[in-house]
């Protein structure tokens, strides 16, 4: 006998029946001439047959490849949950006074179950404003989802909120996890985890919406809407909500709360922008721009800590030669396949290095107190405006050492760095209003 | 526009002046350039007998243990992770697109083989059933096979790639011939087709066999060893 709990709210695929009394529906389902995958919702190609005649979806193979033979089997969504009377709350921080405001804001729309934007800028503490929310949905029964699409955001946030709401029973879902599925009333996943589920959850919370690849990817908004039940609603977080978030706010179609001011009150840092003329065919030569390496003999004379962020990984050596011509030593560089990666980071929240040399991964959740950011080639195209406010909003982040540099040489005055500018200088006009500090 | 199968990026359709020069039908490929540099192909400096990529061109050490049954097999490429990655994905995760990307350059080294048949290693019903598809001869386009082996349908208790070295070589034979083989194997040149050499094990099981359906010479090509 399977486990009823395991398919409340899922879709899993099987081949033959594992139980009696499931709803099944095919897989993969003709739609006129062609197949949809009806877990990730891809059009399957004339190509995507296996040698025996059945059909199978290329784009959610990673978890495990659906083909025509297959059925996807669920339990409607019982809410077999406990009510918890205080939702399982063991958090004993204060929440200030203007993070309480948007909690109240945040909780009242969870309430009338209306789809909702936090837009709260780096560092505002946007985990901490969810939880009356949190509180109020455990305490109804609800099913809740925290996923966000990054694996280390999921793996930061899980022991935050295991800690917060020790009195809740939780899971952790991502690619490769040791642990079992458990039928839970929180569940903390990745967004791609979500193609699991159908109708499944009351709330959910995406955290970092704007982050790559849910931002990019048709397949993973699809999963989101498709977890949540019909009646559900779901919370959006970012700091750097996209343009498309930007225009349905504008148009009123997503209610949105503003957080424009940093917990401890500070406003964000500005960008310094320094034209460069031509930095990328210095760099080819073996150069750096004068004032860069000026400016970063400052910081190591003043023993200040940097993180210098390029635009790809292939520039990583050169600007690591560079700099060791310079005479700038003490750092080290990191990137996405690094398998150092974790330690290096690592060592710069240890103060054991200097400074590190970068791609984009270290844009989003990552905190190291009292560093200044330099930003190497910001009018390149990985640099979205996103991506430039989040690297600015590594600057500040702790009470002691809120404010810092942030700097960035370009070839031009790009219009995706005018944009960052220009919604870091949007907020704080809006943070100095409610009495923020540069 | 088309997409690379591996890795999915969109494929530029540049369009070089020799392809012009040429005056025929444009070549469509399938797979990018980064794509297609990322196996390591074999190099002239191999082990005369089983493939292997080494420094030298004396027989390998494996080979050498193997003293009976000598079998001159041919490798294209290095089984590195870039290798395991793929198997992995086309084999295991069973993304049967993925054969295009292997398809040119196994036409290209068949033509440089000479044989008479060319004989695929099967896969059991069981593995059939599951995978949908025989990891082989996906490979093959227009190339003529001979299915002269049949496997063993008892399933195996644990798949060959799970297994150590020791565990591999105490293999029971697996393979048996099949019904009309005896009349297109004799005395005919046969090339076996595997994907990865590992110990040996199984092709000598198949050389075996099709020496016994009375073939004058087997040799064997694999994609990776």
């Amino acid at each position: 006998m399977t486990n009823d709990e395991a398919f409340f709210g899922r879709q899993l695929p099987f081949q033959t029946a594992p139980a009696p009394d499931l709803t099944a529906t095919p897989a993969l389902k003709a739609m006129g001439s062609r197949l949809q995958c009806q877990r990730c919702g891809h059009w399957l190609g004339p190509q995507d047959q296996l040698a025996n005649q059945a059909w199978y979806c290329r784009q959610c193979l990673q978890l495990g490849r659906l083909t025509s033979q297959h059925k996807l089997y669920t339990i409607p969504e019982p809410n077999q949950l406990p009510k918890l009377p205080d939702g399982g709350l063991t958090w004993q921080g204060e929440l200030s006074a203007q993070q309480q405001v948007a909690a109240q804001s945040v909780l009242a729309h969870v309430q009338s179950q209306t789809n909702h934007l936090l837009w709260a800028v780096t560092g505002a503490g946007k985990t901490e404003i969810v939880y009356p929310a949190l509180v109020w949905a455990l305490s109804q029964g609800w099913r809740v989802a925290w996923t966000s699409p990054r694996v280390d955001v999921c793996l930061e946030l899980a022991p935050r909120l295991q800690a917060a709401f020790a009195n809740v029973a939780q899971t952790v879902l991502y690619g490769d996890q040791p642990q079992p599925y458990q039928y839970c009333p929180l569940t903390i996943c990745t967004t791609h985890q979500l193609l699991r589920f159908q109708a499944a959850f009351d709330l959910i919370v995406v955290d970092e919406v704007d982050a790559f690849p849910l931002a990019t990817s048709p397949m993973l908004k699809r999963a989101v809407d498709h977890a949540q039940k019909p009646t559900g609603c779901h919370l959006l977080l970012t700091a750097t909500p996209g343009e498309g978030l930007q225009r349905r706010v504008a148009r009123k179609e997503l209610a949105v709360t503003y957080v424009p001011l940093r917990y401890h009150g500070h406003l964000l840092p500005q960008i310094d922008l320094q034209i460069a003329w031509r930095w990328r065919e210095k760099l080819r030569h073996g150069h750096l721009p004068v004032r860069l390496i000026r400016q970063l003999r400052a910081y190591c004379q003043a023993g200040q800590r940097f993180l210098l962020f390029v635009p790809h990984v292939a520039d990583l050596p050169l600007v690591d030669r560079a700099l060791h011509l310079a005479g700038i030593t003490g750092g080290v560089t990191v990137h996405a396949a690094d398998e150092a990666r974790q330690e290096k980071v690592q060592a710069m929240r240890d103060r054991r290095v200097a400074f590190l040399v970068t791609t984009t991964i270290l844009e989003r959740g990552v905190t190291f107190p009292n560093v200044a950011v330099v930003i190497l080639g910001g009018d390149d195209p990985v640099f979205s405006t996103a991506a430039l406010v989040q690297i600015a909003g590594r600057v500040g982040r702790s009470a002691q050492f809120p404010t810092g540099d942030v700097t960035c040489y370009c070839h031009s005055y790009a219009r995706r760095v005018r944009l960052a500018r220009g919604m870091i200088a949007r907020l704080n006009l809006q943070g100095r209003r409610q009495g923020g500090r540069p | 526009m088309n997409a690379c199968v591996w890795c999915g990026r969109r494929l530029s359709g540049v369009v070089t002046v020799s392809q012009l020069w040429r005056w025929g039908p444009l070549v469509k490929t399938d797979v990018c350039q980064d794509c297609q540099t990322r196996l390591t192909p074999i190099s002239s400096q191999h082990c005369p007998q089983c493939g292997r990529q080494q420094t030298d061109e004396t027989v390998c050490h494996d080979c050498q243990r193997w003293a009976g049954q000598p079998l001159v097999n041919h490798a294209l490429y290095v089984y590195d992770a870039a290798m395991k990655a793929y198997m992995q994905q086309y084999k295991f995760q069973g993304d049967y697109a993925l054969r295009r990307v292997l398809q040119e350059p196994l036409r290209l080294a068949l033509a440089r083989e000479s044989y008479d048949i060319l004989v695929p290693i099967p896969v059991d019903q069981a593995t059939w059933q599951q995978r949908g598809f025989n990891q082989v001869t996906g490979w093959l386009q227009t190339q003529p096979f001979q299915q002269a082996l049949l496997v063993q349908a008892t399933h195996k208790d644990q798949p060959q790639s799970a297994k150590d070295r020791a565990a591999r070589l105490r293999t029971q034979q697996p393979f048996t011939l099949a019904l009309n083989a005896a009349d297109i194997l004799r005395d005919q040149r046969v090339l076996l087709l595997d994907d990865v050499y590992t110990t040996g094990r199984t092709l000598r099981h198949a050389a075996e066999q099709i020496y016994l359906g009375g073939a004058k010479a087997v040799t064997s090509l694999t994609l990776a060893r």
